[in-house]
């Protein structure tokens, strides 16, 4: 069979299954949260410091294990206008703390920032994103803040409380780092990470660009920069294995960044969302070494052959033929880059004929999801917007600073503009990903710079959905790696990819009219798991089974 | 002329044969005093000047040669060169328009706000000298200030007409005021509903706004209104495109080539319009763009269509030349770029 009959196969299995299911149903409601009281604190200045423009990160997580999620914000910080030398960032005022925000059971938040032990992320930090993973196996996530500045990692105690272990961990990096994410490469049942950076950038090498409009520099202005990543020896320290992998051979823009295994080879591969760089595709070898593929692979520029202004990225399989794909939101002037997985290795960008030539083109994307909100099969793609430049208005009037979210439902592979639930502008930046209700349909929490952060809720409809939380035995506790199937819909564990931010390490099933489910899952470590006769419309936690 | 005047003459032509322009000009100086009604010194006085690049020194005597024989053709040549050297364009006009010196008069009238005239002496001399830089320097300048005047004058005199409104879209367009273009087309699409090519133009500001559901539809009228017009075929056909109307979007761009072949921007629309559903026809398409493009940046993203195309196809090793010919021509572009 020639590949072209293959593809016309999957159109009409595509067809059938949208006439079997029911009609779709998905209504975001932009809704405050009682208790979320927190302000994204940018302080932008006339000098165009260009770390004003670029965070804040947002992670839904259940730190206490409640089964309820709760929220933590990455704040940016004070800039003075102009800095003077020494650069302090003030983050020691309340004003300019990260939040924790726990999720009580009537649904309402109380901030326990303080009593967790997480106040005052260093003055001379000023605060970028946030990577979530349970690093050290004890059944409790720990949070990992990225900065311009000095990175922390907080251990999770188990006990409503964190202990900032960044020294110890040795994962402090250093300059400027933005997006993070616990991942497993090498399968040994701990979590690694990996940080992007932006820039080699300093309050000294600041510079502003425009004429008498000032504003902020493109990267180009900055000589590129390497990204990190840390091996987790298990003794709770981490090794930075940048150079003797081969990540650091390559330097970029680095803003998102995302994991799958894109290749099936059962190692988890990362794509790394460069700004005005060839993107990155480092293929893990899976021995302990990478190699970057994204230009070989087609994965590195638009279908013009131009680069893109990468920001978020999601890494997901969008039009379930079982194969990551990978969606790259960009700045203005060109569409958010689709880059369809053709299977060996190969990706072919296909952002017009998923329908995001017309979703975009003249706005700016940061944070994005590929997440299935109406729970019909197919994964639908959620993407917060803003431009870079808080005057762009100045340079281009067709352009605005800030913009409403895009909620784009996903039709048999080709992406339709819907009902994002609010048309106020903002500038986003941040978002993450989930279940904030556990009422079974993906909701949206994000940010956006010098604003509160934006809850928009899935009031949801009739289709059935399955949510399940993964159980690493032999591979790591959160399952992050592991490749989950029901039917031809499948996801890759992991709570990494958007923009700063960290999502719902739940994984979620849109089932359509199905009101049960048979779950299969090829963990980490090999073993193959299969998981019959679930029903519809329940929370599973999943255990890794002993054998292969 | 009286012989001392003759002999002043011969002396200053002497001395500029061994070059020595000083010298020659106080001689021509004295043949000037010594023969104040005779054309010849003065003009002698002024080339002198001019050899010296001092245009100045050289219009006074070149003005007085003039006055003393009005037929001389030199006197006027070097007069109309010293004036349009010294920016005074209207004054150099009709010296230049008496010896015919269709280049030197072309750049005169267009300084001097005629760019009519300046485009039809511009072409004149570039009759002559078909490759000359400067003078087609001056003649696409010539031409967008003929434009720009043609269009003041029709927003002046006829600002409410369809042709009106259409200019002043254009305008709007031109600087990325893509509301204001929009209203303008509008306005002129009520009046003149049938008028070729407003539709065209409206189509590309939703296009530049990435409009392209709207794009398509003015677009679409524009093939109705002109069925044999290429470009709105491919315009029509990039707008389809762009919406993953990949079908619907290959009949148009086909239909653009077979009225005007060869346009490279249509045949790498084909080519990607092309490469899922018809892989031979959209190679066709992409390798003639290289042939007609050679090493363009249009040629260079070919090269990555076709990569693209040939990698999905499984023939990794012709999409490897292929990505280092993109590399190539792109290191080509940006190594040659200006940029800031």
């Amino acid at each position: 069979m020639t590949k072209a009959s293959l593809l016309s196969l999957f159109c009409a299995v595509g067809l059938l299954a949208q006439d079997a299911r029911p009609k779709a149903e998905v209504v975001f409601q932009l809704t405050p949260l009682k208790g979320v009281d927190f302000t994204l604190r940018n302080s932008p200045t006339s000098r165009k410091y260009l770390i004003e423009t670029m965070p804040g990160g947002v992670a839904l997580l259940d730190y206490n294990n409640d089964g309820l999620l709760d929220i933590f914000l990455v704040n940016a910080g004070h800039v003075r206008d102009p800095m003077i030398n020494p650069f302090r960032f003030d983050r020691h005022e309340p004003a300019y703390w990260n939040r924790l925000y726990r999720q009580n059971k009537d649904g309402s938040f109380t901030d326990v920032t303080e009593q967790a032990g997480l106040a005052n992320a260093g003055d001379t930090n000023y605060g970028m994103g946030v990577a979530v993973g349970d690093y050290d196996n004890d059944g409790y996530p720990d949070i990992y803040v990225t900065n311009f500045g000095k990175n922390i990692l907080y251990h999770n105690n188990g006990d409503g409380t964190f202990t900032d272990v960044t020294a110890k961990a040795g994962v402090a990096a250093g300059g400027w780092s933005v997006s993070a994410g616990f991942f497993d490469y090498d399968n040994d049942g701990k979590l690694d990470l990996f940080v992007t950076r932006y820039l080699d950038w300093s309050i000294e090498k600041s510079k502003t660009c425009g004429n008498e409009k000032a504003t902020y520099c493109p990267p180009g202005e900055f000589p590129a920069i390497s990204n990190i990543l840390y091996h987790n020896r298990g003794d709770g320290t981490f090794e930075d294995v940048s150079v003797p992998s081969g990540i650091a051979a390559k330097k970029g823009h680095g803003l998102g960044v995302a994991f799958a295994d894109y290749d099936g080879d059962g190692y988890t591969d990362i794509f790394v969302a460069n700004d005005v760089t060839n993107q990155f595709l480092f293929h893990n070898n899976g021995n302990g070494t990478f190699t970057e593929m994204a230009l070989d692979s087609g994965a590195a520029l638009t279908n013009n052959g131009k680069m893109l202004s990468g920001m978020g990225v999601a890494f997901q399989d969008y039009d379930n033929d079982g194969l990551p794909d990978l969606l790259v939101t960009q700045l203005p002037h060109q569409p958010y880059v689709v880059y369809h997985n053709e299977g060996h290795g190969v990706f072919s960008a296909q952002e017009l004929e998923s329908g995001f030539g017309s979703l975009s083109g003249k706005v700016s994307g940061w944070g994005v999801g590929l997440e299935d909100f109406d729970n019909d099969g197919w994964k639908d793609a959620f993407i917060v917007q803003g431009h870079v430049f808080d005057n762009v208005e100045s340079y281009d009037s067709s352009l605005s600073y800030r913009e409403p979210p895009l909620l784009a439902l996903n039709r048999n592979g080709h992406f339709e503009k819907a009902d994002a639930g609010s048309n106020v502008p903002v500038a986003g930046r941040g978002a993450a990903f989930g279940d904030l209700n556990n009422d079974g349909w993906i909701d949206v929490v994000a940010t956006s710079l010098g604003d509160q952060p934006q809850f928009y809720l899935n009031r949801g409809g009739k289709a059935h959905w399955l949510t399940i939380t993964l159980h690493g035995t032999k591979s790591n506790r959160d399952g992050f790696g592991a490749r989950v199937q029901i039917g031809n819909q499948v996801r890759f564990a992991t709570a990494a990819g958007s923009y700063l931010s960290s999502n719902d390490k739940r994984l979620h099933f849109g089932l359509g009219s199905a009101d049960g489910a048979t779950v299969e899952i090829r963990w980490p470590s090999g073993i193959r798991q299969i998981v019959r006769d679930v029903k519809a419309d329940q929370f599973i936690v999943i255990e890794e089974s002993a054998q292969r | 002329m009286p012989r001392e005047a003759l002999a002043q003459l011969q002396a200053g032509v002497n001395a500029e044969k061994q070059r020595d322009l000083e010298s020659a000009i106080a001689d021509f100086r004295k043949a000037t005093e010594l023969a104040p009604a005779s054309s010849l010194p003065f003009l002698r006085l002024g080339n002198a000047y001019m050899t010296k690049r001092d245009y100045a020194q050289a219009i006074p005597p070149l003005k007085r040669a003039v006055e003393l024989n009005p037929a001389s053709a030199p006197a006027h040549q070097l007069l109309g060169f010293a004036l349009l050297a010294q920016g005074y364009a209207a004054g150099a006009i009709p010296h230049l328009d008496f010896v015919h010196e269709y280049g030197a008069l072309g750049i005169a009238q267009l300084q001097n706000g005629q760019p009519a005239e300046a485009v039809s002496n511009l072409q004149a001399a570039l009759a002559k000298n078909p490759s000359d830089p400067d003078l087609l320097y001056y003649l696409s300048r010539a031409g967008t200030a003929l434009s720009a005047q043609s269009l003041d004058k029709l927003l002046s005199t006829a600002p409410n007409s369809a042709r009106g409104h259409q200019a002043a879209g254009q305008n709007y367009f031109d600087i990325k005021m893509f509301p204001e273009a929009k209203k303008e087309y509008m306005q002129a699409l009520a009046l003149r509903p049938d008028l070729p090519g407003l539709r065209l133009e409206l189509g590309q500001v939703y296009s530049a706004n990435s409009e392209w559901d709207k794009a398509e539809e003015q677009f679409r009228e524009e093939t109705k209104l002109q069925p044999g017009n290429a470009e709105a075929a491919y315009r029509l056909g990039d707008a389809l495109l762009q919406q993953g109307k990949m079908k619907e979007a290959l009949e148009q761009l086909k239909r653009s080539d077979s009225l005007h072949p060869d346009m490279p921007e249509t045949l790498y629309a084909l080519g990607r319009a092309a490469a899922v559903s018809e892989p031979t026809d959209a190679e066709h398409a992409l390798l003639r763009v290289i042939e007609l493009e050679k090493e363009t940046p249009l040629a260079g993203q070919a090269y990555y269509a076709l990569a693209g195309i040939h990698r999905k196809q499984g023939k990794s090793a012709q999409a490897t030349k292929e990505m280092q010919e993109y590399s190539r021509i792109q290191a080509l572009n940006n190594h040659g770029s200006t940029g800031p």
